[in-house]
């Protein structure tokens, strides 16, 4: 289905604008809802096919915001939004949301969530969605259309509305450390059961770190901390990038970037611009210093010049481009850094 | 989906569907007769219930090579016979995941699909066992069914329809839940249907080949038109041609 103009753009401000409101109230909701006039996105003289396919997308379009990654109050605003759509549509009878079979369970398990937050405005409202029988229960959740696409459009989630990407915490997880202080205290006990003194394990035996489950713990603790701080560093310096602290914020967020950034140029930069000398029996084919920038002397013209020499150089114009490159580095997050080329030598030695 | 049976309900109560009844759409595409349908093929969309047999959706799908006429009958334009291919014919057959559902229920059907099954167990062709059951025993809930993929239904021998399942889902209580109406028709391509080419009003009835009389070939005639040109008042054949009983695809628009 070719996308209608304009509709996810809106559907995000309107999500974004409930993000920054910071609460799952529907009142808030309905306020933000009533400010935009947000019911008139059904308008436009139609006629009855067009405007069921314009209401199906719509539906489609916001339904999306309703699932994992995105956040609970994304999620809670996908509820409302929904909500509002489906009530607000001008078809008769009304086209109902689509929501595919793998999808309940999680459904479910947030409505659990909501009940246990006792958000209950908004268990009220999947409440009355459910009884308007607002729900096609299907077995996919798009539904097929026979058109050749001149290009796929690719699904991308908004950063802002996605929950921080919690990696290390679903590897981490309570039940994997528990599992790993169980087999850490069964290896100790088989340790001491088959040393010499039965009550601590042979010096011989000490390969690990005893304490590395507590230490993994830490870690993954502070790990989640600092991506706490750091998403709400971001939204801070998105929200008011004109007052002063702000702006110190961002230069810190950048910086912290960059620094980072710079920090691996310089690393790969020496790895890479010392050239190992090859052995005696390897001369024939040295290793020679090439930036991979564009430029006519890139490919075979250095490899001939440096025929004789067995010591390798870098070529001159290649180093020099790639040291402008690391002051360039500096001032910018982003750095281009040349790769080596082996260039083959001719075989006359 | 709008249609016209959206929200009925039956006069029966046992002919109500059920909660719980499963809802397949179907997208059953034309044998691609003119060249212009090549790269959008027209189709008719079809409803179904889960617990429907397949030979309910097998009598539903009109395709009009089953209503052709057989035979030349430039000698004899009267006696054009009554049987059309879909009475002399019976056999057909779905595809679905290697099954092959075959039409058993007349005894002039044969299983169409023995010279395919035949083929693939010649050689290793690399495909597994290819199977031949009945059609009448299966409905669409015992059937494992991919979204999107191409399945085939064969009748008359050689007219081959694609099928592609766009949609399954739940029933709804806005749906329509008379059972008697379904396999029910949502969709349907409309084609352009083939006038008489001297009237150019009634729809071509008759059409000729190596006709000396006819400006083209082959020429489509209405059948008052094809008489008065052909024959004269005693029903007398006049000049050459071969004439067939011509069944235009759109006669069910």
């Amino acid at each position: 289905m070719s996308a209608v103009p304009g509709l996810k753009e809106d559907c995000e401000e309107l999500l974004g604008a409930f993000q920054q409101a910071d609460t799952v109230r529907f009142e808030r909701f309905a306020e933000l809802w009533r400010e935009r006039r947000f019911h008139t996105i059904f308008y436009g003289r139609m006629r009855a096919l067009e405007r069921n396919k314009i209401t199906k997308k719509t539906l489609d379009v916001a339904q999306q915001y309703f699932f994992p990654p995105y956040s609970f109050q994304i999620r809670v605003g996908a509820l409302y939004l929904l909500y509002g759509l489906y009530n607000a549509q001008l078809c008769q009878p009304k086209q109902k949301i689509r929501i595919a079979l793998k999808h309940w369970p999680e459904i479910q398990k947030f409505q659990l969530d909501l009940l246990d937050a006792q958000h209950y405005d908004a268990v009220y409202i999947f409440r009355r969605l459910r009884l308007a029988r607002a729900f096609h229960f299907t077995a996919m959740p798009k539904l097929l259309t026979y058109r050749t696409k001149k290009k796929i459009e690719k699904n991308y989630f908004k950063e802002e509305f996605k929950d921080p990407s919690n990696r290390v915490n679903s590897l981490i997880t309570n039940d994997v450390l528990e599992e790993l202080m169980n087999i850490h205290d069964h290896y100790q006990k088989m340790k001491c059961v088959i040393s010499a003194d039965k009550s601590q394990p042979d010096k011989a035996l000490s390969l690990i770190k005893d304490d590395f489950v507590v230490n993994l713990k830490d870690i993954t603790l502070e790990h989640q901390e600092w991506q706490q701080n750091r998403m709400k560093l971001l939204q801070n310096a998105k929200v008011a990038p004109e007052t002063e602290d702000k702006k110190k914020e961002e230069t810190l967020l950048k910086s912290e970037g960059s620094e980072r950034a710079n920090a691996l140029a310089r690393i790969k930069y020496k790895s890479y611009s010392a050239v190992v000398e090859v052995s005696r029996s390897r001369r024939h084919r040295q290793v020679q210093l090439e930036s991979s920038e564009s430029g006519p002397s890139c490919g075979k013209s250095p490899g001939r010049s440096k025929k004789a020499s067995r010591t390798p150089q870098p070529a001159r114009r290649s180093s020099s481009e790639v040291r402008g490159e690391m002051q360039v580095a500096e001032e910018t997050v982003t750095q281009h850094i040349g790769m080596p080329i082996i260039i083959e030598e001719d075989s006359e030695e | 989906q709008e249609s016209h049976a959206t929200g009925k309900r039956p006069d029966n109560p046992t002919d109500l569907i059920e909660e719980g009844e499963l809802l397949l759409t179907l997208n059953i595409f034309y044998p691609v007769i003119f060249q212009k349908h090549k790269d959008h093929k027209p189709y008719q969309t079809v409803l179904v219930l889960g617990s429907q047999k397949l030979t309910e959706l097998r009598d539903s799908i009109s395709c009009v090579s089953d209503l052709q006429i057989g035979g030349e009958f430039s000698s004899q334009p009267d006696q054009a016979p009554e049987h059309i291919s879909k009475d002399l014919y019976k056999s057909a057959f779905f595809y679905f995941e290697g099954i092959f559902y075959n039409d058993k229920r007349y005894p002039e059907c044969r299983d169409l699909s023995r010279t395919i099954i035949e083929w693939s167990e010649s050689h290793d062709r690399g495909y597994e066992n290819l199977q031949s059951v009945k059609m009448e025993d299966y409905s669409f809930n015992d059937l494992s069914l991919k979204i999107g993929f191409p399945y085939l239904y064969c009748h008359q021998g050689n007219c081959e329809h694609i099928i592609i399942i766009t949609d399954i889902r739940l029933i709804h209580h806005d749906d329509c839940l008379d059972r008697n109406l379904y396999p029910l028709l949502v969709k349907k391509h409309w084609l352009c249907t083939r006038k008489c080419f001297v009237c150019k009003m009634y729809t071509a009835r008759w059409v000729t080949n190596r006709d000396s009389l006819a400006p083209e070939d082959p020429c489509f005639f209405c059948d008052v038109c094809f008489r008065m040109l052909h024959y004269d008042a005693e029903g007398n054949k006049l000049g050459e041609f071969l004439a067939y009983p011509y069944v235009d695809p759109g006669i069910f628009n």
